[in-house]
């Protein structure tokens, strides 16, 4: 059926009716499946908002990030497919993060100290780290500069794909050329930050390189120290390190991994980390953290049953037309 | 290694609880039933019935509580012509009384001028972040010692808070340290932190705050600590309020978002009476939530010495903005705004986000209390050398009595609806006279009512 050309005109001049209808259309195209949830909106639109003023602040403080955001929040973001994916996955995994932890019931109780009790200050030079706590604190840093200074979720600059980065340092660039009037001074500053930011990124220091570098100090002590590792962590809940090491396992970035391990099925984890783990009772406390997140998109088990009711329509029609 | 253990349990046609390994009959028993008695957990007893009722086994995660924890754990109800069996798997027991690890959030609301840092088991800082009006954290902190970072002074006492925190794995608050300024000198600034837990058990370090010691010192202590207005409530005292603000912060977002998920039936229908007392709950939760909000302004705005920053403002824009910001919910209303077109400039001296504050707060009220369909103007003006910008509403007016005290803490008009705090007008002219400005009110009943916020006024 062609598109009702109206429709087209009338939402080439209203934003709102687009989305309206854009929204239509990817509800028809899976009506059975679920949708986001208000926190889940919320989340993915905090964490680009973030984004958007973290890479405009690496423009030199000229651009008024407010005004931008203003203006991408009622006109659209640009490049809003490639940003969906990556604001999704983070904020997916904050959710899963932030769910309280369910057994913290064995913690001790607070120790008793003597009040004359000498204590020593610990100081990081008199103890040199191992490879493998090195690497641990390092994946620790980058993870923590995946929040703001008020815990809330957001994308580091280390951990940006380059190519993402400079399509959003461009698309910001250009609209604080339609600010400033098109000047040619400014045009020229703004590509000259825009290269300089570009110089700055530091790949090296975002959570892909420390997950990979984690995943290194473990194996090179043995197969045996990266499984023990990887189930002390489910043990913990620590899932940043977890989804680290699944991660470099895998060759996967840390938010594809972190997206994979959200929307899997609790029959596809085992199969999913074998190359990790090799005792699959310590997948038990990741099946009951994720089973407790709700609202995850994990595929059920109806495209499965569509795919066989596909195929089962496909042999009756072939035998019917085999018979005819 | 935790080893994956079943719980069973059996229930009958009539929803009693035949049978059941020691765990879940411990927890009927806590719950007020027994064995041979009616299912006395509510959230199972209802999934018992739905899969009774559907004739369809049901996995789902279940919570219970009995008088000392909370009880997590995975259940799977398998029906069958005679009754029901409970797999109950992943048992987990949360002590109730267990604290809560406050998230970031909680303890930077303290104040934007507080960094936030975050320490392994080591005190090696794995994060340290500047607030929103803090100096610039120092360069080189990744993985460095707490104490290296910060020189620890000892107390009155000659101890160390953070070190007999860090042997008792407990929060501590008070540590006095000395670091680099940035500028060459040095600066003393006071520590503060929860200790982290990890899921069994094992504790990870700790996340708090640093903040400067610049702050001007403290009033002499006024006769009565009892404020008229909070009754017996020691909220003048700062730590106090603190402690309240952190505390009622998180639970009350949870509610709010729990109600808003149960309101909005995001996990499957409910009866539409049951969604609207959800409804009521979220929307009571936000009006705690902006009390606590506008209790942590005014506990802000009342130190001594509070000062407001000036800024170069256009109140054309600001007003635009504030517009924006509440559109949506005058259309709820069917309110339209008559703001200043684009080109309308009033240059005036203030603190930005201040005033865009107190904008936020007069075309909040308006829209509250403005009939539906009506309509709102905000017009700006140049009165000698105060920049003016007045917000007005058709509403039912206000008289002259009450004028005399709708600036007043906690006055509501003998309004009784859970529309807002009654301190709203009072914070906005606190800061409007804390940037040398005013704010006043020109009304009279069945005429609308007209607020004014006049600045110092600035030469574009």
């Amino acid at each position: 059926m062609a598109e009702t050309p109206l429709f087209s005109q009338l939402a080439s001049v209203n934003p709102a009716l687009s989305a309206r209808l854009q929204e239509s259309t990817a509800f028809l195209a899976a009506p059975a499946a679920t949708r986001l949830s208000e926190e889940q909106r919320a989340l993915i639109l905090g964490i680009a908002r973030r984004l958007v003023e973290s890479v405009a602040g690496l423009l030199g403080g000229a651009v008024d990030s407010l005004a931008l955001w203003d203006d991408w929040a009622a006109q659209g973001l640009p490049g809003a497919a490639q940003l969906s994916g990556l604001c999704f996955a983070r904020a997916e995994e904050h959710r899963w993060r932030g769910q309280p932890v369910q057994d913290v019931g064995e913690a001790p109780p607070p120790r008793v100290i003597a009040a004359d009790a000498a204590i020593d200050v610990p100081v990081a030079a008199d103890d040199p780290l191992s490879a493998i706590d090195r690497a641990y604190l390092a994946l620790q840093i980058a993870d923590r500069r995946r929040f703001d200074a008020l815990g809330h979720p957001r994308i580091a600059m280390e951990d940006m794909d380059l190519d993402l980065l400079r399509a959003l340092l461009l698309d910001i660039a250009a609209w604080a050329l339609v600010q400033a009037g098109k000047d040619s001074a400014e045009a020229a500053r703004l590509g000259e930050a825009v290269r300089g930011a570009l110089a700055q990124h530091r790949p090296e220091r975002g959570i892909d390189r420390a997950a990979a570098d984690y995943h290194a100090a473990l194996a090179g002590v043995g197969a045996g120290a990266l499984a023990d590792g990887a189930a002390a962590a489910i043990a913990r809940h620590d899932w940043p390190s977890f989804i680290a090491l699944a991660a470099a396992t895998h060759k996967y970035r840390y938010d594809a991994m972190a997206l994979a391990l959200i929307t899997a099925e609790p029959a596809q984890l085992a199969p999913m980390l074998a190359p990790l783990l090799r005792d699959q009772a310590a997948l038990v406390p990741l099946e009951g953290s994720l089973a407790m997140l709700p609202g995850r998109a994990v595929a059920s088990a109806a495209p499965d049953d569509y795919t066989a009711a596909l195929q089962a329509r496909a042999a009756l029609f072939g035998e019917a037309e085999g018979a005819a | 290694m935790m080893a994956e253990r079943v719980i069973r349990g059996r229930i009958d046609r009539g929803g009693i609880l035949v049978s059941g390994d020691a765990p879940l009959l411990r927890l009927q028993q806590r719950a007020g039933g027994g064995e041979g008695r009616p299912l006395a957990l509510p959230n199972l007893a209802r999934l018992v019935a739905l899969a009774q009722r559907l004739q369809r086994e049901i996995s789902r995660p279940l919570i219970a509580a009995d008088d000392h924890s909370d009880i997590h754990a995975l259940v799977r109800i398998l029906p069958d012509a005679e009754g029901a069996t409970l797999e109950i798997s992943d048992w987990r027991t949360r002590p109730v009384m267990q604290s809560q690890i406050p998230p970031v959030t909680e303890v930077a609301a303290v104040s934007p001028r507080a960094w936030m840092w975050e320490s392994d088991v080591q005190l090696r800082l794995i994060a340290l972040t500047a607030g929103a009006e803090a100096d610039a954290v120092p360069a080189e902190w990744e993985g460095r010692s707490l104490s290296e970072l910060f020189e620890l002074q000892p107390d009155a006492d000659g101890h160390f808070a953070v070190l007999r925190a860090l042997a008792r794995q407990a929060r501590f608050a008070g540590q006095l340290v000395r670091t680099d300024d940035g500028k060459g000198g040095r600066m003393a600034m006071t520590l503060a932190a929860e200790p982290l837990f990890d899921a069994t058990g094992g504790f990870t370090g700790f996340r708090g705050t640093v903040l400067p010691d610049d702050a001007p010192p403290p009033a002499p202590a006024p006769a009565a600590l009892t404020d008229p207005a909070f009754g017996s409530l020691p909220l003048s005292d700062p730590a106090f309020g603190r402690r309240i603000d952190g505390a009622l912060r998180g639970p009350l977002a949870r509610i709010i978002a729990t109600a808003e998920t149960i309101s909005g039936q995001f996990d499957g229908p409910i009866r539409a009476d049951y969604a609207r007392y959800a409804g009521d709950i979220a929307h009571a939760g936000r009006h705690l939530l902006g009390l606590v909000d506008d209790l942590a302004d005014l506990q802000n705005i009342e130190r001594p010495g509070f000062k407001a920053a000036r800024d170069e403002i256009d109140l054309g824009d600001l007003a635009r903005r504030a517009v924006g910001l509440l559109g949506m919910k005058a259309e709820e209303k069917g309110i339209r705004i008559d703001a200043p077109p684009l080109d309308d400039k009033m240059p005036a001296t203030g603190e930005f986000r201040r005033v865009l504050q107190v904008l936020l707060n007069l075309l909040g009220n308006a829209i509250r209390y403005s009939p539906e369909d009506s309509m709102i103007w905000i017009r700006l003006d140049r009165d000698g050398d105060r920049a003016t910008v007045t917000v007005a509403d058709q509403g039912q007016g206000i008289d002259a009595a009450q004028q005399a005290v709708v600036f007043e803490k906690f006055e509501r008009l003998g309004r009784t609806d859970s529309g807002g705090s009654g301190l709203g007008l009072y914070i906005a002219r606190r800061l409007a006279r804390a940037m040398d400005g005013d704010l006043t009110v020109d009304s009279a009943p069945g005429q609308g009512a007209r607020f004014t916020l006049s600045l110092p006024a600035r030469d574009a």
